[in-house]
């Protein structure tokens, strides 16, 4: 299989102004050639192969967009290579432009004014497809979603639901080899949520199309990525699959338990008596995060019956976003 | 990639523009009110110009009907800048709150692909406005009429447009550096009511800003010469189109200079 996308030790750096603090500091900004270098993004490799789904994570402020906007050519990288579909985006806009698709979460791409499927028509014209992959995209469309509805409704009169459905699908419409997701299901409920990403899904199978997906939700990490990659503080933390992630951190599962009692003062006690594991207390649930390279959690919980009365309980694997959540907390080790 | 011809541009704006009108005539009431105010507007400037040569019968040896030629000149020649390309009073939000970054990744010209985005239909009033103005005075200073005059008037109409699109976007652009750039915008616009004055009235001064500085004065005055003034035609009336194609180039360049270097907000 070929690399859609070729990324070889890029570094970007922004300068930035010191800034001063105060009325008089900002008078002194003005004149100031004070200024230091912020290293956003710091020798990242990776490739990614054609039809892949590719998690790309961080927490906020990890350089993310950054990585993305030298993917699509807006930012040049300070040193480095890229090479997207064989070309350097940010020499090659235009033609950039025409192999990618982006959708941004919360900031719609369509023409705000009118009906969906004019903007299709537009698109279909900026972009050059043909009359017939045309058709054929809008037939995939209906088989995969209810566009009827959709289609003739102006996309300020949508809900956030439909506008998200409806960028991701003018995204796809020029068979685009890369399209780059900037947290898809942001402020979606529930079903909607599980619909994106069965579209998307369905979009990159059938076409084959490489998705780059950004989210801080992981349940779109779940359902759709197989690799993950991780960066932190503009450095690469992790590129692998998913599955590896888990047993990343030896293998952890969370011992949930209901006690008669004060929760808090149990909850110390408990945290007292196993001091390798993590304690928590909400919800009048305590929970035991148990590395269980350490001791089983059929042993910290027959422990736990010798001193307390356990009312009832839960166990737990431990979810991608937790192993995440260790990772930006943590750093790897 | 080859590059898109101009009739490929043409094609989508008239797209856009087509869907666009029609989804503005649904909303009949705007449509109307914006419209009945677009005729209050231009109907209040004439009468404060009406007004005015109630008192002074000339102004520097500008009679009425010369006025009211230059005032419905400049009138059409601000038409286009108001049409085409009202999308630049918006272009400092979209660049403030990140929203611009979404014009970057479409394969066709950014420039053209941001301004499609709107098309004001106010501006047919004011054009129509302006060429009954201009008729009327045409008429009554006894111009007469030649296919060449006319072919005189297209030509230094369309180069006074550019010249107020190209202060406009160069105005605009200014948000591509300045945090808070709204004067910018709004000091050209200000300025744009100048326009429709002989630039002789004003003091030496002025008259060398407005001709090479903020070149307002090729917005009305220098190209109407060609026809008010056949027999005494400045050097810089005949210059005009050229002056226009080489500033709105530049500003062109400007515009795309600022875009091409904008890179958006954290996302």
């Amino acid at each position: 299989m070929s690399n859609i996308i070729e990324i070889k030790n890029i570094t970007k750096e922004f300068k930035v102004l010191n800034r001063r603090e105060g009325l008089k500091g900002s008078l002194k900004d003005l004149f100031s050639r004070d200024y230091k270098i912020v290293r956003a993004v710091d020798n990242i490799s990776m490739n990614i192969t054609q039809g892949e789904i590719v998690g790309y994570l961080g927490p906020n402020g990890a350089g993310k967009s950054t990585t993305i906007k030298m993917m699509t050519g807006i930012l040049e990288p300070t040193s480095g290579e890229i090479l997207v579909d064989g070309c350097i985006p940010y020499k090659n806009r235009t033609r950039n432009a025409q192999n990618i698709g982006v959708v941004f979460g919360q900031r719609t791409q369509l023409w705000w004014a009118l009906p969906l499927v004019e903007s299709f028509k537009i698109l279909k014209d900026i972009y050059g497809v043909t009359d017939k992959d045309y058709k054929d995209m809008l037939e995939l469309y209906q088989s995969l979603v209810d566009i009827e509805p959709l289609l003739h409704k102006p996309v300020r009169q949508m809900s956030l639901g439909q506008r998200t459905l409806s960028d991701i699908l003018a995204a796809f419409l020029h068979n685009p080899k890369i399209v780059f997701l900037d947290e898809p299901t942001i402020g979606l409920d529930v079903s909607m949520k599980a619909k994106i990403r069965t579209l998307i899904h369905a979009l990159n199978k059938e076409k084959n199309t490489t998705v780059i997906l950004t989210t801080h939700d992981m349940g779109d990490v779940d359902a759709l990525c197989r690799r993950i990659v991780i960066i932190d503080k503009g450095k690469m933390l992790y590129d692998n699959d998913i599955e590896h992630l888990k047993g990343f951190f030896g293998y952890y599962r969370t011992l949930k338990i209901r006690v008669s009692g004060s929760l808090s003062e149990t909850a110390e006690k408990i945290a007292a008596e196993f001091p390798e594991f993590s304690v928590s207390a909400n919800d009048e649930w305590i929970s035991v995060l148990v590395d269980e390279a350490k001791s089983t959690v059929m042993d910290v919980l027959s422990q736990l019956q010798k001193t307390y009365k356990i009312r009832d309980m839960q166990l737990e694997e431990i979810s991608t976003e937790e192993v995440i959540k260790k990772i930006y907390e943590e750093g790897v080790k | 990639m080859k590059r898109k011809s101009l009739g490929f541009y043409f094609r989508i704006y008239r797209k856009i523009l087509a869907q666009d009108l029609k989804s503005k005539m649904s909303y009949r009431a705007d449509f109307i009110i914006s419209t009945i105010g677009m005729i209050f507007t231009n109907v209040a400037g004439f009468i404060s110009f009406w007004i005015l040569f109630q008192n002074f019968p000339s102004i520097n040896g500008w009679g009425y009907y010369e006025m009211l030629f230059l005032y419905g000149f400049s009138l059409i020649a601000l038409t286009p800048v108001q049409c085409f390309f009202d999308n630049n009073w918006n272009l400092r939000m979209r660049v403030y709150s990140g929203d611009f970054i979404k014009y970057c990744f479409r394969p066709i010209n950014l420039f053209f692909y941001f301004q499609s985005e709107v098309f004001d239909i106010k501006g047919i009033g004011q054009f129509l406005f302006g060429l009954g103005t201009l008729i009327y005075s045409w008429n009554m200073l006894g111009l007469g009429f030649s296919a060449l005059m006319l072919l005189k008037m297209i030509v230094f109409l369309i180069s006074a447009s550019l010249v107020m699109i190209a202060l406009q976007n160069a105005a605009a652009s200014a948000c591509f550096w300045m945090q808070n750039s709204f004067f910018v915008l709004d000091f050209i616009n200000k300025m744009k009511d100048y326009a429709k004055y002989p630039v002789t009235i004003f003091s030496s001064i002025f008259r060398f800003i407005f001709t090479f500085v903020i070149p307002i004065a090729f917005i009305a005055y220098y190209p109407s010469l060609v026809i008010l003034r056949p027999d005494e035609v400045p050097l810089l009336s005949w210059l005009s189109p050229i002056v226009a194609l080489v500033f709105f180039f530049l500003s062109y360049k400007l515009w795309m200079f600022g875009a091409m270097k904008y890179n958006g907000t954290g996302a």
